[in-house]
């Protein structure tokens, strides 16, 4: 039954480093709606996509686009109330994760489907030792021993290069710096061999330099294990560095999706170059850095009070009367590339 | 850590310093002749009786004088003897205080225990009718006189009841006092645990243990009641100095015998040295608290301690 | 007695609870009244500060038209026969002297609002200008003061207070003294550390480098900007002050018979309260009425005042 619903998805072949790989995680048309004085709103608007083992998958989109959203609703951790996941399938091993109790939830999160965080500094918890924090998880989904599971949380360290790992274990958030607890982050989400890691802006409170290292670092894992990664992320820089593949939203919404080099090369929604015209120059070393998505006007509107017809076509230099009045539908534009735009074929190259 | 604790080591000999320079010169802060004040009450007694007893207290001496040769003695325990009947103040005290300390405690472990389940469940709960109806209750507990509500206790389980005497000194004696001041504070606790417990459940680190797929105690239990415990530990030190504050007044409801309702017939009486030690020994105790909380603190977060 | 722990936590959010300093060329008085217009705006934003709201009107109408509205004087004794169950004329019931209970609760509404206004006006002046003088003055001063205000804040406001009323000796003009006083440190806690966050402000620097004098830049620049938190902490501080002012006057420390003041009604009352529990049970809800009414209050101004407490 899941294997039917998953073919039914993969109508656009796309071309990754891992091909022929066997698909593990099919989002299809996901709904999530928030609670708020205004009224529900949908953060996130009917998205569907797939990801393959040993593939990384960006999520790009400003604040307020649903990427963040759509990666907690994966992982069963949108709040509830005020939120709450109005319809759609979320597909992996063969199960619909959002029909699943929250006890059969907990035995994939954090040991087949695991997440790290923004802020390494806030996303542990400041009065337990790392060791206790690493751990907790390897003895909960493994089975291990409380000495099995640390010698196991010493080998993660080292994976993740954490000098003299049997002693830090015994030490505390606090003394550790930001792109440490970020590799610490990583280990514990590696730690029970997961086959999707959900990164939810893993950089963005990073130092530059220390962004390049993590990143490294993930592709590494994913090397060494095969496991899919969703990159979540603001920064065309950190898709173009990392990513094989590419989702662009806007507010709650796919809007476009390829492969990074063909959306890179020949971007099919003016949103998406907007993005990239934000970049210095791609390919270059400072490619990856926090860079601002500055250079489109104005802001994502709010959920509350969307413009009727394309979501972007307040903001969009392309705009017709037509964009104001109908949505465009998600559309092949070339093989493996998808968009939604009446306009795609106006659009200019980036340089 | 032991810069820390040496640091609250520090404060705490200052306030007790300060503490000993207020209470010594307590005395000429009274308008009018304390002296004459203090045996007012007593008919017949001349001005040379007078004359000597300003000298026995030391009262012509000037200020810095009258201060040292009060530290000598206090600091060889020697709280002076009490105007009327002459004793020893610190030996009245003493004898005293454990009555004190029992309600105080008492009242703490029941405010504790109600309070700190109450919050946290309302937290938890935030904003269903439990937790509605829990800081309802919360803030109806905050705003009830303590002294009103052992009234009304006395009435009903004292006097209609019979479930407890009205008055002496017994354990039995000891359930309506620390009922009245525990639950009042309990009103406090449940609030600020509420508000605590909220910021907890906030944090980006609860979000990761339910990301790390922890069964629901463990991220309850195991983070975030962890977490909450370092400011709540805290505020349970700050509640028990308004224990032993509250106390005071409720000794005098039950007539419960300790250092407060002591107090209260020493200002009276305007028996300055027994208020003197009173006071005293009131700064001694509300700071050896507030000391032992810090090294708790201390213990509970790792910031601290390392 | 309550007073420090909710304090803390007015201290706690006093950062949140700033308003958007506005540029000084439009005025102090400006800055004051919008201040005050956030202040007030944020009172009637939430269901328990308007039922607060409502109740201090309410004390504050009852206290105005006591004469009006009370059937009897206060101490008029033998108003009818001595310990009278509640009825028709007399509402409340009567005490040991033939007193109406309903009346003389009705006139203590007065001294409750000379008690809170004293106290809290002692509490307020006195504790602002140290914190204000103390995050402006920094070095010295500031290490000096804030140390000192530091070793009052460790002992509860009973003992500052008894210890005031040992001195003074007992009446309610020294019961409200001591109560104002032994509340000095929590406002000039806030007040300092609202302080610290406004000297940092744009608007400070500005007015520094124009050359404002010190008077200047505390009272004109600093106060206004500060008002906020502090009536949040002043609304609570009403609750504690009358709540601990009626503490003393139960222990025969504050108010004295006859007067009519609740806690004093309460202590003289005991004697009888076996017999005639109406005598002690109206005094008490009127003092749990008025403490409520603040709490809800200042509650309600500090949730809406606070962004992280929305929820």
């Amino acid at each position: 039954m899941s294997d039917v619903a998953m073919n039914d998805l993969s109508e656009t072949p796309v071309r990754t480093r891992a091909t022929d790989a066997k698909t593990v995680l099919a989002v299809e048309d996901l709904c999530t709606d928030f609670r708020t004085k205004a009224g529900s709103v949908r953060a996130v608007d009917g998205v569907s996509f797939e990801l393959k083992a040993g593939e990384i998958l960006a999520i790009v989109g400003e604040s307020g686009s649903g990427k963040s959203v759509t990666s907690l609703s994966i992982m069963g951790l949108i709040p509830e109330p005020p939120g709450r996941i109005a319809g759609g399938r979320v597909f992996f091993d063969g199960q619909d994760l959002t029909k699943l109790t929250d006890r059969q939830l907990q035995k994939l999160r954090g040991s087949s489907l695991s997440m790290i965080f923004q802020e390494p500094m806030t996303s542990l918890n400041p009065v337990l030792s790392i060791g206790r924090q690493m751990t907790e998880g390897i003895r909960q989904h493994l089975g291990m021993s409380a000495d099995q599971a640390r010698r196991h949380a010493v080998e993660m360290m080292r994976r993740v290069s954490i000098p003299a790992p049997e002693h830090r274990l015994k030490e505390y958030p606090h003394q550790f710096s930001g792109g440490m607890l970020q590799r610490i982050m990583i280990a514990i989400a590696m730690s029970c061999n997961p086959k999707v890691l959900i990164a939810d802006e893993p950089t963005t409170a990073l130092d530059v330099t220390i962004q390049a290292q993590i990143l490294e670092l993930m592709q590494e894992l994913r090397d060494m294990t095969g496991a899919a990664i969703m990159l979540i992320t603001h920064d065309m820089g950190v898709v173009a560095e990392t990513a094989d593949r590419v989702i662009v939203m806007y507010a709650g919404q796919k809007i476009e999706e390829g492969s990074v080099e063909e959306v890179f090369r020949a971007p099919r929604h003016p949103y998406t170059l907007g993005l990239l015209g934000a970049l210095p120059r791609l390919g270059q070393a400072g490619a990856v850095g926090d860079t601002e998505l500055n250079e489109i006007p104005g802001v994502v509107p709010p959920l509350t009070d969307l413009p009727p017809g394309c979501r972007f076509s307040d903001r969009c230099s392309y705009a017709t009367d037509k964009c104001r009045a109908e949505t465009p539908p998600l559309e092949t534009k070339r093989p493996g590339h998808i968009a939604a735009c009446w306009h795609s074929d106006e659009l200019e190259s980036p340089t | 850590m032991d810069r820390y604790l040496l640091q609250r080591s520090l404060a705490a000999l200052l306030t007790i310093w300060i503490t000993t320079i207020a209470v010594s010169m307590l005395i000429h802060l009274v308008p009018g002749d304390p002296v004459q004040i203090m045996y007012a009450q007593s008919q017949g007694t001349t001005p040379e009786e007078l004359e000597e007893v300003r000298q026995r207290l030391g009262l012509n001496e000037p200020l810095v004088v009258q201060y040292v040769q009060y530290m000598g003695r206090v600091l060889q325990g020697n709280l002076g003897t009490t105007i009327r009947g002459e004793q020893p103040v610190l030996e009245l005290l003493l004898e005293r205080l454990p009555n004190t300390l029992a309600l105080a405690g008492a009242a703490l472990l029941i405010a504790c225990v109600i309070g700190l389940v109450s919050g946290f469940i309302a937290a938890y709960k935030r904003g269903s009718w439990l937790d509605t109806s829990l800081m309802t209750t919360a803030i109806l507990g905050v705003s009830m006189p303590h002294f009103w509500l052992g009234l009304i206790l006395l009435f009903f389980f004292a006097v209609r009841l019979q479930w407890f005497p009205v008055a002496g000194n017994g354990i039995e004696n000891l359930v309506l006092p620390a009922v009245t001041l525990g639950v009042t504070n309990a009103a406090i606790i449940a609030r600020l645990t509420r508000s605590s417990m909220i910021d907890v459940f906030d944090q980006d680190f609860i979000r990761t243990a339910r990301a790390k797929g922890l069964p629901k105690a463990m991220v309850l239990y195991g983070h975030a009641l962890r977490a909450g415990l370092v400011p709540i530990v805290t505020m349970i030190g700050l509640q028990f100095t308004y224990m032993m504050g509250g106390a005071i007044v409720v000794e005098n409801v039950f007539g419960w015998n300790g250092v407060g309702r002591m107090a209260i017939q020493a200002i009276f009486q305007r028996d300055y040295p027994l208020i003197q030690g009173f006071i005293l020994m009131f700064a001694c105790i509300v700071v050896t608290v507030s000391l032992l909380m810090d090294v708790i603190y201390a213990w509970l977060d790792p910031r601290i301690r390392y | 007695m309550q007073q420090r722990v909710r304090n803390a936590m007015a201290i706690a959010s006093a950062a949140g609870s700033h308003v958007d300093p506005v540029p000084d060329t439009q005025g102090r008085w400006y800055v004051f009244a919008r201040n005050l217009h956030t202040v007030f705006s944020a009172a009637t934003a939430n269901r328990g500060a308007k039922l607060g709201f409502f109740l201090v009107l309410a004390l504050i109408v009852v206290a105005i038209f006591a004469p009006l509205i009370a059937p009897y004087p206060a101490d008029q004794m033998g108003a009818g026969m001595s310990l009278l169950p509640p009825n028709g004329d007399y509402w409340f019931g009567t005490d040991e002297f033939g007193r109406d209970i309903f009346s003389r609760v009705i006139y203590g509404a007065r001294l409750t609002i000379q008690v809170g206004l004293i106290a809290v006006g002692i509490s307020l002046t006195i504790g602002t200008i140290t914190g204000l003088v103390a995050g402006y003055a920094g070095g010295w001063t500031e290490r000096v003061l804030m140390r000192l205000v530091d070793v009052v804040f460790s002992f509860t406001e009973t003992l500052i207070a008894l210890a005031a009323v040992a001195v003074l000796g007992p009446s309610l003009t020294n019961a409200m003294i001591a109560v104002g006083v032994a509340a000095i440190p929590f406002y000039a806690r806030v007040a300092y550390s609202v302080t610290l966050v406004e000297r940092n402000r744009a608007y400070f620097d500005a007015a520094y480098v124009a050359g404002a004098g010190h008077l200047r830049l505390i009272f004109v620049h600093l106060l206004p900007n500060i008002v906020p938190p502090l009536i949040v902490v002043a609304t609570l501080g009403v609750s504690s002050a009358v709540l601990a002012a009626a503490g003393l006057s139960f222990l025969g420390l504050g108010a004295q018979p006859p007067s009519p003041e609740w806690g004093a009604m309460l202590s003289a009352g005991r004697d009888y309260f076996t017999l005639a529990p109406w005598i002690m049970i109206y005094p008490g809800v009127a003092i749990m009425i008025v403490v409520l009414a603040f709490n809800l209050l200042g509650d309600g101004i500090r949730e809406a005042l606070d962004p992280r407490q929305k929820s």
